[in-house]
């Protein structure tokens, strides 16, 4: 891990926005410290307000820091325009020149990225049908649907082939199959060798999507990690699934004590807090004649985590 | 750089070229100047001049609208609407942004400009009672283009602050201004305070000048300008502009977008 390339290091990163005249400014991003390496896709969460598009911002200068720094590829992201061309993003509500078509942006974006003409259309061409709008190419922009936008917004990003892709709830405003194409594109972009960081709000995506994932919240930052880290090799319960749903006098017989168990229509659900008790209970179970459907570890995932961290709010102290 | 200031102004072009307003602002322009060719029958005197004089002023008050109702909206439209974070998080420096949507809109007013100043011209020739070919139309027209892209230059400096309201009422004011610094200078001068006249003083080189672009008069005379005045406002016109236009760049280069 350490000796793999950083591509984004965040240090101190601390912005406020003024509140009015009188009243002081609100802290949405205190000091803030967090790094990308290659070829990893990174998770960015946080609830409403937790200052992840802002800190996104600042990485596209859109924003500026009042305090502390952010380099991307070891420059720092203020200067730097050539640093540009190696990055693709995409903001949240993605929204575009509405008297344009696609094909019409793709070109403006391709000349401000120095392609060529013919370079430009035809990667342009490939990635409008990648992102299911190649029959909406020669329509206006005004015409368009959020959805559709979103996906404009990912062929925008992608067009000059960058090197980092950072991308502000690419999945918001897409229906399930897009979705999944959104999913399926990340895992396309990691395995050619891209970096991907992207805040999102739906946490099985990150779950499954992420190398690691950022937790924000009130803009600080309160868990960092690999995901299978933060969620642990710690089993919860064992969850057994048996019919016929036996008496309580039964189960008693069978050993299993009172309460940890709940039926569902022909079938009784127990929830197991070790494997001894769960091999005991099963041994019990299949002598009282009952049959077992399945016996499944259930542990933590990252949305129990996510609730936990910001619940709280407190702030992890140093984690890795 | 300049490919890439070229593609933002090549897209404005397009972008106010594509804006129905401006057609229907334009259309009604030439309309009225259109006009022209009856109005002088129903006046005494010379007929031509009050087809020169009447048409120049529209194609100024025409030339100023447009200017002002694209201008005001330059670039507050683009951070309003967001466009501007996608062309931003490109290869582009804000710098680049704010001259290219300026050099943009100065080329639509152009074409706007000539179409208004050509339809003048057709209308002035085709006069029945001494029609003339009359190419200080286009001279004086010239003149009030360079007053437009002094203009758009301020109107978009404003529009990168200020809300399209405050950047109309802030270009129109320094737009009647802009006609009255010599008055005012001269009113100033009379002044027995000293403070009065050094601010009138102050003022006078702060203002623009449009005065400095004003050849209407001599046109209908058919003396024209010589070169050498001509030169001096489109220098007048260069160093202002690039003034405006850096402190546009300055002002802009660490705002933060909302
Ligand atoms: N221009 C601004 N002026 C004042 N406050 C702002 C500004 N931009 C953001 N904020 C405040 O900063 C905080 C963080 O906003 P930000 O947009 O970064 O949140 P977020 O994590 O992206 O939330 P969401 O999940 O809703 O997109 C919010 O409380 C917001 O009110
Ligand atoms: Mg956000």
């Amino acid at each position: 891990m350490t000796n793999r390339r950083r591509i984004l290091v965040i240090e101190g990163l601390t912005k406020s926005f003024p509140a009015g005249f009188w009243r002081k400014p609100v802290r949405v991003l205190s000091d803030l410290s967090c790094d990308v390496y290659e070829n990893e896709v990174v998770g960015f969460l946080g609830p409403n307000g937790a200052g992840k598009t802002t800190t996104i911002k600042i990485l596209n200068r859109l924003a500026f820091a009042d305090a502390g720094k952010a380099t991307l590829f070891g420059e720092d992201v203020r200067d730097g325009k050539e640093l540009r061309g190696r990055i693709g993003f995409m903001p949240e509500q993605p929204y575009f020149y509405e008297y344009l078509t696609a094909v019409e942006f793709l070109r403006l974006c391709g000349q401000l990225c120095g392609m060529a003409r013919g370079e430009t259309d035809s990667r342009s061409a490939k990635l409008l049908s990648r992102v299911g709008l190649e029959d909406a190419r020669s329509m206006a922009i005004r015409k368009y649907s959020k959805g559709m936008m979103q996906r404009l917004g990912l062929a925008q990003a992608l067009l000059h082939d960058p090197e980092l892709v950072i991308l502000d709830e690419p999945m918001s405003g897409l229906d399930p199959m897009g979705r999944m194409e959104v999913r399926n594109l990340i895992r396309e972009l990691k395995t050619a060798g891209k970096t991907v960081f992207f805040s999102s709000h739906i946490i099985s995506d990150v779950e499954v999507l992420c190398d690691r994932v950022i937790m924000l919240h009130k803009g600080e930052k309160v868990a960092e990690g690999r995901v299978e880290e933060l969620i642990g090799s710690q089993i919860l319960y064992i969850e057994l699934v048996v019919s016929p749903v036996l008496a309580p006098g039964r189960l008693a017989e069978a050993g299993i004590p009172p309460g940890v168990g709940e039926t569902q229509g022909d079938l009784l659900v127990l929830r197991a807090p070790g494997t001894r008790e769960a091999n005991g209970w099963m041994a019990g179970l299949l002598s009282a004649g009952c049959s077992i459907h399945s016996c499944l570890p259930v542990k933590k995932n990252l949305e129990e985590i996510f609730l936990e961290r910001v619940g709280e709010g407190g702030v992890e102290g140093k984690s890795n | 750089m300049v490919r890439r200031i070229l593609s933002i102004s090549a897209n404005t072009f397009r972008e106010t070229i594509r804006n129905k307003i401006l057609y229907a602002i334009l259309a009604f322009a030439l309309f009225v100047i259109g006009m022209t060719f009856f109005l002088a029958d129903l006046s005494v005197g010379d007929f031509a001049r009050i087809i020169a004089d009447v048409g120049l002023a529209s194609i100024h008050v025409f030339g100023v609208i447009m200017a002002i109702f694209l201008g005001i909206t330059l670039i507050s439209n683009e951070v309003d609407r967001k466009t501007i974070y996608v062309i931003l998080s490109k290869p582009v420096r804000r710098s680049e942004f704010i001259l290219g949507k300026t050099l943009g809109l100065s080329f639509t007013l152009a074409i706007t400009t000539l179409a208004m100043a050509a339809v003048l011209f057709l209308v002035h020739l085709g006069y029945q009672f001494g029609g003339r070919a009359e190419p200080g139309i286009f001279i004086a027209s010239a003149g009030i283009y360079m007053e437009l892209v002094l203009l758009t230059c301020l109107a978009s400096l404003f529009s990168a602050f200020t809300t399209p309201v405050l950047s109309a009422i802030f270009t129109i004011s320094l737009f009647l201004l802009g006609h009255l610094t010599n008055y005012l200078h001269a009113v100033g001068e009379q002044s027995k305070v000293a403070a009065v006249r050094w601010g009138s003083k102050a003022l006078y080189f702060l203002l623009p000048n449009l005065e400095n672009f004003n050849w209407k008069n001599e046109v209908a005379y058919g003396g024209l300008r010589s070169a050498s005045v001509l030169g001096w406002a489109a220098g007048y016109l260069a160093f202002y502009a690039v003034c405006v236009l850096c402190l546009s760049c300055l002002l802009f280069a660490r705002k933060d977008f909302k």
